[in-house]
């Protein structure tokens, strides 16, 4: 399915662009759904097998299962042509991007107040998992020039594509999917202070404001192309929300400032020490009765060795170095190194409200009955998604 | 070479999964792994001419699934 972004700022595609973007979506679709089942398949019946043959035992982890891949010529077949799409997601829509510039540009000076709803700062120093890497492939990663707003249009657009319509009209699928769980789980909870971290371009951000519309909105990351085309595409939605040039973890807010700190896809682009101290930061300016939430990867530790080797791909091939390195951490453990007493933890898997709709959604924030974290679709993007969350109360 | 130099890659990454471009490589012959790609430019090339010449009541979603399940096929047809 093609995705028509439902905003002013979105670069405008040209009819062949569009048709570019559609035969990317749809190459994807057949890649994760047609291929990444027969990759199953022949990981069942041969490539498992054949490496019990060759250790004396079934492939127990995701490391297991990539070296019983590993050579395959499913496996090759499967990856070389992710890896290909991948890389054409974002040249698909390079043109557009590169053609609306200056619209984008304008928009966004009338749109953004800087100093208000908009705080960069020029010194903050990139660090290098964002700079020194094209993160998801994408050329020039979430920096580019560190002038034009290309690397924020980029991303938004060639989300869309990349997420072949399973996020939303607005790629808002994961935030909203979260903060109405959080509504409907804890329908007394009523945050003042909500602050996303590692936003990009506030696409996640933004329901909050949705779900909590009393609420303020503080939305950061360190890269700010993406911050500047995000203030103003909140803006041209009608969301105030402030974006702010910020790293997680070394936040310039006070102690006990905020309800929520939330991120959705974040945390496994950090390295672990700065993880770490992300977590240790959220506990820091979270209110006591505070809660922080994450949208991520499940982890390893809960999933069947080819489950997790198919999330784990991106770590190896797809240029997110620490994705797996996340995922092999407990999620619980992580929190309580921040500070989180054990007790407060919780994890959930929800479904995609845009997919199942708000009843399945209600269904699972209101029944105790165990959530799979297992099941096939979780934390994929295939033809149905279920969404991965934990987070912890600040007692 | 210094630590600020050196490429991040995920810890515990099996030796030779990068080729000498330091680019992901799967086939045992690094060719083939770029014409995969010279393949799938083709379809999406030979897609954008086709969809410039569909009437426009044509569901282009269906239309291009239809095209690339006919295109790709064989890759599959090869694992049953």
């Amino acid at each position: 399915m093609t995705l028509e972004l439902q905003h002013e700022m979105k670069a405008q595609p040209t009819a062949e662009q569009t048709a570019r973007g559609r035969f990317v979506s749809g190459i994807r679709g057949f890649i994760l759904n047609d291929l990444a089942a027969d990759l199953g398949k022949v990981y069942k019946d041969r490539a498992a097998p054949k490496f019990k043959g060759e250790h004396g035992d079934a492939p127990k982890t995701s490391a297991d299962a990539h070296k019983a891949l590993r050579g395959d010529p499913m496996f090759n077949i499967y990856s070389a042509m992710r890896v290909q799409a991948q890389k054409m997601v974002w040249s698909s829509v390079a043109g557009g991007v590169a053609r609306d510039a200056e619209k984008m540009e304008q928009l966004a000076q009338a749109n953004t107040d800087t100093g208000g709803n908009l705080k960069l700062n020029a010194d903050l120093e990139i660090p290098r998992n964002v700079s020194a890497i094209d993160v998801h492939l994408m050329p020039g990663s979430y920096v580019g020039d560190g002038q034009s707003m290309a690397p924020g249009a980029t991303y938004d657009r060639g989300l869309a594509i990349f997420s072949m319509g399973l996020m939303g009209a607005n790629l808002d699928d994961i935030g909203l999917s979260m903060a109405r769980y959080i509504k409907h789980r804890f329908p007394d909870f009523s945050p003042s202070d909500i602050l996303d971290t590692g936003c990009t371009v506030g696409h996640n951000s933004l329901p909050w404001k949705q779900v909590y519309p009393d609420a303020k909105l503080t939305a950061i990351d360190v890269a700010a192309p993406g911050l500047r085309y995000g203030a103003a595409r909140a803006k041209l939605q009608g969301v105030e929300a402030d974006f702010v040039q910020m790293a997680a973890d070394d936040l310039d807010f006070p102690d006990n400032s905020f309800d929520v700190v939330f991120s959705s896809m974040f945390l496994h682009e950090l390295p672990k020490k700065v993880r770490a101290k992300a977590i240790s930061e959220a506990h820091r300016v979270l209110r006591p009765g505070g809660l922080m939430l994450h949208m991520e990867l499940p982890p390893n530790g809960q999933m069947e060795a080819f489950e997790a080797f198919y999330l784990d791909w991106d770590s190896f091939y797809n240029n997110e170095p620490y994705y797996k390195g996340f995922r092999d951490e407990d999620p619980q453990a992580i929190c309580a190194s921040g500070g989180f007493a054990d007790g407060s933890y919780f994890q959930f898997v929800v479904p995609s409200v845009g997919i199942y709709g708000e009843d399945a959604l209600i269904e699972a924030a209101t029944s105790d009955a165990a959530h799979s974290v297992g099941a096939e679709t979780t934390g994929r993007l295939a033809e149905g998604v279920m969404w991965f969350g934990f987070g912890a109360w600040k007692q | 070479m210094s630590a600020d130099d050196q490429p991040l890659r995920p810890e515990g990454a099996p030796k030779g999964i990068y080729g000498p471009d330091g680019k992901p490589q799967f086939f045992g012959e690094p060719g083939v792994d770029r014409m995969m790609a010279v393949i799938m430019n083709l379809a999406s090339e030979l897609w954008v001419t086709r969809e410039a010449q569909l009437h426009d009541e044509v569901d282009r979603d269906a239309a291009a699934k239809e095209f690339i399940d006919r295109i790709f096929e064989p890759l599959r047809e090869a694992e049953k």
